[in-house]
């Protein structure tokens, strides 16, 4: 006996449409059921409800905007006097911090062996960080979450 | 729905008219507003109705977007037409209300698809089966939810519905498309059962997902 290419049966012995025929029909009912939504008519106090927020909202007096203008000269000599300390700060530390680059203090090797071991607990953090980042991603593309 | 079914003249004057009362609103003229919110009122409340399904706090939500747009007519550049901008706005405050509020505490998972039953009873399980329907869409991811919400809202326009969210067309044909495989996963035994008006609607739209 020959079968048809466009069915097969399923256990129970009925046809089946071809996947991609069931798929299609099967987003057509869902279009249909989603397109075809009841319309809701807003109640009839609805429109005067919102006018009288609207006219409570003109009302209200228009909130007062910031002083910049009386702040301005405030702002002025403040960023000054920060600026002025700043570069009193750089200027005396100048002479140490080009010593410091010229003769470095030796660093003892045990010192060494800890920063290098630091180093390595950083880099798996970080790579543990990554990969619980990765799998939320994941779970949130697939809408489990 | 309602704003996308007008033809192209009426859709003309009809935002002509509410450029008209923006510009009495921008001038002082606060009544003039009262026009756009009875013109806007019915898709605005059906908007939230669709993000929320809860009639009393969809209308809580439309006054919200009508006050914000209200007070942000004069950032409206002009660039696209008043309802593309009302719509953007509302969707904006819709989602951040949703985000504040959820409105879904079931998860996908636990919305079933209800199981078949005798003839006499076939109306009542179509009724049960749409309603469980529209309930998953809720329990969709926000980022799934939303596109599928404003592509039946916009009579399945992918191209309205990506204006109002503010993404590109691709972006949203690709979220729509999950959200609607997910829903497909759900309900497994959905059919396309006879004839509907919205049968030409349904064609165009399917048309504008290829």
């Amino acid at each position: 006996m020959k079968h048809t290419t466009d069915h097969k049966a399923n256990p129970e012995g009925r046809p089946e449409l071809r996947p991609e025929l069931h798929s299609e029909s099967h987003l057509a009912a869902i279009d249909r059921i989603l397109a075809a939504e009841e319309e809701l008519v807003p109640s009839s106090g609805f429109a005067a409800t919102v006018m009288e927020r609207v006219r409570e909202e003109a009302a209200r007096p228009a909130p007062i905007s910031f002083p910049w203008k009386r702040m301005a000269p405030g702002l002025v000599l403040a960023a000054g006097v920060i600026g002025w300390g700043a570069w009193q700060a750089a200027r005396s530390a100048w002479p140490a911090m080009r010593e410091f680059a010229q003769n470095p203090p030796p660093i003892p090797a045990t010192v060494l062996l800890q920063l290098e071991e630091a180093g390595w607990v950083v880099l798996a953090l970080a790579v543990s960080w990554g990969a619980w980042m990765l799998s939320q991603r994941l779970v949130r593309r697939s809408g489990l979450l | 729905m309602t704003q996308t079914a007008t033809s192209a003249p009426d859709r003309l004057i009809a935002d002509a008219i509410d450029v008209a009362d923006a510009d009495r609103v921008l001038a002082g003229e606060t009544e003039a507003f009262e026009g756009i919110v009875r013109r806007w009122q019915g898709p605005l409340v059906n908007m939230a109705w669709r993000y929320c399904r809860d009639r009393f706090r969809a209308e809580e939500m439309a006054q919200e977007a009508f006050v914000r747009a209200w007070r942000g007519l004069a950032q409206w550049r002009r660039e696209s037409s008043f309802s593309t901008w009302l719509f953007a706005l509302a969707a904006n405050v819709y989602r951040s209300e949703l985000k504040r509020f959820p409105t879904v505490d079931a998860p996908l998972e636990e919305i079933a698809e209800p199981a078949g039953a005798a003839h006499q009873y076939e109306a009542i399980v179509e009724q049960r089966r749409c309603e469980a329907l529209r309930r998953a869409v809720l329990a969709l991811p926000m980022r799934y939810r939303e596109p599928v919400v404003l592509y039946y809202f916009h009579e399945m326009d992918v191209s309205a519905a990506a204006h109002t969210m503010g993404l590109p067309e691709g972006t949203v044909k690709a979220r729509l498309a999950r959200g609607r495989a997910l829903l497909r996963k759900r309900f497994p035994h959905l059919n396309e059962t006879g004839a509907t008006g919205t049968g030409a609607v349904l064609h165009e739209g399917r048309e504008a997902l290829q």
